[in-house]
């Protein structure tokens, strides 16, 4: 390849990164503000102070919003993998209904999802809380999990099954040892998608939040009537800093995992 | 996998112990953001042994509609005066024993007597009322007079916002004309009108959330507003730049209370929580910490800053009252001015 021509795509590298990485300088700049306002006054780790010391709330609902992704992601992808691998695996009637009718939830605007949810849980009588909000993450998480899971296993020759039962596998050996192992990497991005869109989530949670179930997003939600405080930068930056060591080290583990 | 999933009940296990929470008295507290200070809270929970919850909505029709969709658990919510009595009118307030609040008594009885959303304050127990006004950039503007008419200056064009809330701007310009905020009379909301299409002409635009960072950065020399959105962008060096009052023709003003739901799980603990709020050093402490004028008499000694504004400002104000289907008329006027030129 010709790495001298590379003027117009490496413009638009250029711009691209401009594009997606100026606002988040400008939120590390004026977190390190010593002022409140948008004009800058000295550096200062005044707000970060704030927020180690003085903003629990805020700690208990990143707390919140953490079990709730973790436990909810964990939930849907070992359902999410069992339902995928189920639609690839056996033949029944209406498969290609059933597996249409799995992916609606994908298009479904989040509002209409969340007012459902509100009034199923009011009908059966559970009250609003914690669980409620995992329940919830759950079912927005699946067919996510189930899409992900899927197009990797489409990807995948049916014929290494075969051989496996050829070899004397039965159906659980060819499960575990097989399916699983070649649809991990499929499982693993699923798994990290459904966590991120669960710690964002506003608008479905917010339906179905109950008293002392606020999370982050509703925190910060609540908190913008007075202006974003810089305590929410501070914040911030701490999330993406935490978020950029996550990626890094994921990248380790990927690699550990499938490139021995 | 299989670990993975041998550790799922585990994990629902732990989630449910989180939702249970231990047995201890609780109580659950749903307020405005930012309208208590945690370190009063904390004193609550350590000197009544109560476990107290506390969240946070950004606006009334947040915490309505959260409520009416189904949100049970809440023992007290602070709405303000309209939706007391739009509240007491659905019969979702639990009446209020003043035997049981002994701080009561310590309420201003000037403040009480002007209560109309909730006459004898038999369902609400009044915690802090305010209204909006209008905050002037000192080094900016000289010579202005207390009083609405400012936003007709044409030598502050393009230098001032209003709020973007249709009670408050026609409410000031009902005021400025010598009527009621709450009027529902054709004529007199048609002369409003056309007196905040006159202030129109001068205002940048009309804005509720980012007037104060504008303000404190110079770029608005004029703010309507609430003081407390307006003194969070200051620190307190800058303080004296600003001059916030409330127009001597008085404006449209507000009355956050404190009331018990009537399906709340724990009463007596909302009893002790209403009457510690009341409390004069409690109160003092949680009126230095928002700058709102001390509507209870107790504890005015115990303050150790002055408030933003006094109570004898709001001395010409009247307090918003539900509308009801009459709110159509302001709908419609309102429309017309973000429409028209």
């Amino acid at each position: 390849m010709n790495r001298s021509k590379g003027g117009v795509p490496l413009f638009a590298f250029v711009v691209t990164a401009v594009f997606f990485y100026a606002p988040l300088l400008v939120l590390v700049c004026f977190s390190f503000n010593a002022s409140r306002t948008m004009t800058w006054s000295g550096f200062s780790l005044r707000w970060y102070g704030e927020l180690l010391f003085h903003s629990a709330d805020l700690w208990h609902a990143l707390g919140r919003s953490v079990i709730i992704a973790l436990s909810s992601s964990v939930t849907a992808t070992a359902l999410g993998t069992l339902g995928a691998i189920g639609i690839y695996w056996y033949n029944f009637r209406f498969k290609r209904y059933i597996s249409i009718a799995s992916f609606l939830p994908l298009i479904l605007p989040e509002i209409i999802m969340g007012v459902s949810l509100l009034i199923l849980f009011a009908a059966v009588g559970l009250p609003l809380s914690l669980f409620t909000i995992f329940i919830a993450h759950v079912t927005f998480n699946l067919p996510f999990v189930v899409l992900i899971v899927s197009s990797r296993l489409d990807e995948f020759d049916y014929s290494v099954v075969e051989a496996a039962y050829d070899l004397g596998a039965r159906e659980w050996d060819a499960l575990v040892k097989v399916v699983l192992p070649i649809s991990l990497p499929g499982i693993v991005a699923a798994f990290l998608i459904a966590v991120t869109l669960s710690l964002e989530d506003f608008v479905i949670t917010f339906f179905v939040a109950g008293p002392g179930s606020t999370t982050l997003p509703l925190q910060i939600y609540s908190m913008i009537r007075f202006g974003v405080s810089p305590v929410i930068n501070a914040l911030s930056v701490m999330l993406l800093a935490a978020s950029i060591a996550l990626a890094f080290l994921g990248k380790g583990v990927y690699r550990y995992i499938f490139q021995r | 996998m299989k670990k993975t999933l041998r550790c799922l009940p585990l994990l629902l296990v732990a989630l449910l112990c989180v939702c249970g929470g231990a047995r201890r008295q609780k109580l659950y507290v749903y307020n405005w953001t930012y309208y208590m200070p945690p370190d009063v809270l904390d004193d609550f929970r350590k000197k009544f042994n109560i476990d107290l919850v506390y969240d946070v909505y950004p606006s009334n029709e947040d915490m309505f509609a959260k409520l009416k969709s189904g949100a049970k658990g809440y023992d007290i919510v602070v709405p303000s005066g309209d939706f007391v009595s739009i509240m007491i009118h659905e019969g979702m307030l639990a009446p209020i024993d003043k035997k049981r609040l002994p701080n009561f008594a310590c309420i201003d009885t000037a403040v009480l007597r002007r209560v109309t959303f909730d006459q004898g304050n038999q369902f609400s127990v009044p915690y802090m009322m305010g209204a909006s006004g209008i905050a002037v950039n000192k080094t900016q503007v000289a010579r202005y007079e207390h009083s609405w008419s400012i936003f007709d200056r044409a030598d502050l064009k393009d230098r001032m916002t209003m709020l973007d809330d249709m009670r408050e701007v026609l409410g000031a310009a009902l005021k400025y004309l010598g009527y009621s905020v709450n009027s529902v009379d054709t004529a007199e909301l048609a002369k409003a009108k056309a007196v905040v299409l006159g202030w129109k002409k001068n205002i940048v635009k009309f804005d509720a959330e980012s007037f104060a960072k504008g303000f404190a950065s110079g770029e608005f020399r004029v703010v309507q507003g609430y003081a407390e959105n307006i003194f969070k962008e200051y620190d307190s060096t800058r303080r004296d730049e600003v001059d916030f009052f409330i127009p001597a023709e008085g404006g449209p003003m507000y009355m956050d209370n404190l009331v018990i739901l009537k399906n709340a799980p724990d009463k007596e603990a909302a009893y002790a929580f209403i009457n510690y709020i009341h409390s004069p050093e409690v109160f003092a402490r949680i009126v230095d910490y928002l700058g709102y004028p001390c509507i209870n008499t107790a504890a005015r000694p115990f303050l150790k800053r002055k408030p933003n504004y006094e109570l004898a400002d709001l001395r010409n104000c009247e307090f918003k009252e539900d509308l009801g289907e009459k709110l159509e008329l302001y709908n419609r006027a309102w429309e017309e001015i973000r429409m028209g030129n």
